[in-house]
């Protein structure tokens, strides 16, 4: 090789190694993308995947960052926590007013003063083929079905899911319904430790649970969210679920439809739901007390008062109930449709 | 080879050197960036646990790290299933801080809070490390091993954070790597244990 030829080798060899080894690094440069930081309720999150993904789509500047949790930590993190979020949706509209509208802290606004009621859910009986009598059962005949001996259920702690407390509220109103004053006794009651016990006070059946739950026998699990209770249908720890209907459809489950009046889905029979009642063990947070009165389960949105993106959220809020309206699996079902 | 063509190729040498410096500049971080910054003393100046047993004992966090402490796995999950961990969790058992307001009683519970208005209750059987569910890291539940929960305030080794709920937490913790439990019962930014007899 002549010395011109030493001098390309040379050269070549150099552009070579500055090209492999800043390989990756030769990405023109990120956008910086805008945070939106959604707070929603567990059974939301399954629908919610594709409402990020398509609004990130349409708005590629945008980065939607949901986070579950129960309802009652949803608006913790904001009220108790102060961490800076754009969108809150919970499962109870009621725990907005209950804990938002009220002075945050270091200002003059409240956390918010409005919210917007978009889907109702119902509470079912979710079950698998695998499921012990899944062939017989119906919506007829559950209660006797799920009181057999050799028959396992589960709902999700009341303490922490607001599906939890539902859970027990059905099986109170059951009570009524049915004229069958011993189904909480069969199916709860008797299976923890210490038995619990219902009251009847001024038209009012309430139940009042101790710190912690803890089943007897193998006939009821507690678990404490819905993915673990779902978890456990799917690997045959237990035989029927009480769920949200949308979480049973959003996991391909079957179920069993309870009548309005007791499945706490209808604003019809809100009075009829508030005669049951499930006092918690404990105040587990300071912001809200122990009592828990059945009314109709609805969805709700808002944005605090101090979210860090207004505009940003007030889109993601707008395209949020537009998908909703649309539906889908593991929507709730539109507020005010058949 | 000439002194013409040696500069030349010392001077390309050099021009790659400083190119390949230059791209790969910005490329290259230590990591530390985004880690959290381990907890000051100065940062919980003025923090103590009050315990309320037969009677009533504030502790320092200096007198918290100087009682007989245990070290094991500790691994949690959410109630959505976001997993936390796993750690290597270092503190003080429950049991031996109600030791020192009287004890626990089989029947009594064990009531742990937080200055943000969170509350967790413990019986006394789950103090024993009864009662508790467990998960593997798929999060498929399993047979549950020897458990004991105990105030957190170390964790891998350094002082926990406060983003981490420092200076003490609660942590279920297990001689075996990878079990773990229901994330409800890590209480964050404990300051207040109280024994409610029964």
């Amino acid at each position: 090789m002549n010395r011109q030829g030493w001098i390309l080798f040379s050269v070549s060899l150099l552009l070579i190694l500055v090209l492999i080894m800043t390989a990756g690094c030769m990405q023109p440069p990120q956008r910086e993308r805008t945070p939106v930081r959604v707070l929603a309720a567990g059974s939301l999150l399954l629908p919610l995947e594709g409402v990020e993904t398509r609004f990130e789509a349409q708005n590629p500047d945008i980065d939607v960052q949901v986070e579950g949790h129960g309802s009652i930590q949803v608006i913790r993190q904001v009220t108790d926590l102060h961490r800076p979020v754009d969108v809150i949706i919970v499962a109870d509209e009621a725990l907005i007013p209950d804990m938002m509208y009220r002075k945050s802290e270091g200002s003059a606004a409240n956390y918010t003063d409005w919210y917007i009621p978009f889907a109702t859910n119902s509470m079912v009986i979710a079950y698998t083929n695998k499921s012990r009598y899944a062939d017989e059962i119906t919506p007829d005949n559950w209660r006797e079905v799920l009181a057999r001996q050799d028959v396992r259920i589960g709902f999700s702690n009341p303490l922490l899911d607001a599906a939890g407390y539902r859970a027990l509220m059905v099986i109170l109103l059951a009570e009524d319904q049915y004229n069958d004053t011993t189904l909480f006794d069969r199916l709860v009651g008797s299976q923890l430790k210490p038995p619990l016990v219902t009251a009847n006070e001024n038209g009012t059946r309430s139940v009042t649970l101790p710190a912690v739950l803890k089943p007897s026998g193998g006939k009821l699990a507690i678990r404490d969210g819905s993915i673990y209770l779902m978890s456990l249908l799917d690997a045959g720890g237990i035989d029927y679920a009480f769920e949200y209907r949308s979480v049973a459809e959003g996991q391909h489950v079957q179920f069993i439809p309870l009548p309005e009046t007791i499945d706490l889905s209808s604003s019809r029979y809100a009075s009829h739901y508030a005669g049951a009642q499930v006092i918690l063990g404990f105040e587990r947070f300071s912001t809200l007390g122990r009592v828990r009165t059945g009314n109709p389960i609805v969805y709700a949105i808002t944005i605090p008062n101090d979210a860090p993106h207004p505009e940003l959220a007030h889109a993601f809020l707008n395209f949020t109930l537009e998908e909703a309206e649309r539906g889908g699996i593991g929507w709730p079902r539109q507020l005010g449709s058949a | 080879m000439g002194d013409r063509v040696r500069r030349i190729i010392l001077s390309g040498l050099v021009m790659g050197m400083l190119l390949f410096l230059s791209f790969f500049a910005g490329c290259s971080s230590t990591g530390r960036e985004s880690a959290q910054a381990p907890v000051t003393p100065q940062e919980f100046a003025g923090w103590n646990l009050t315990i309320n047993g037969s009677f009533q004992k504030i502790l320092s966090l200096d007198e918290i790290r100087a009682l007989p402490s245990v070290t094991g796995h500790g691994f949690a999950v959410s109630t959505v299933g976001i997993k936390f961990g796993p750690y290597t969790c270092k503190g003080v058992d429950l049991r031996d801080l109600a030791t020192l307001v009287g004890g626990i009683r089989p029947g009594d519970e064990l009531w742990v809070s937080a200055p943000d208005g969170y509350l967790w209750v413990f019986d006394s059987d789950q103090l024993e490390g009864r009662g508790f569910v467990t998960f593997n890291e798929t999060l498929k539940e399993i047979p549950t091993p020897p458990l004991r929960i105990i105030l957190m305030y170390e964790q891998d080794g350094k002082p926990l954070t406060y983003n981490d709920g420092g200076p003490c937490r609660i942590a279920i913790i297990s001689e075996q790597r990878g079990v773990v439990t229901e994330g409800s019962a890590w209480v964050k930014w404990i300051d207040r244990i109280e024994v409610h007899r029964r």
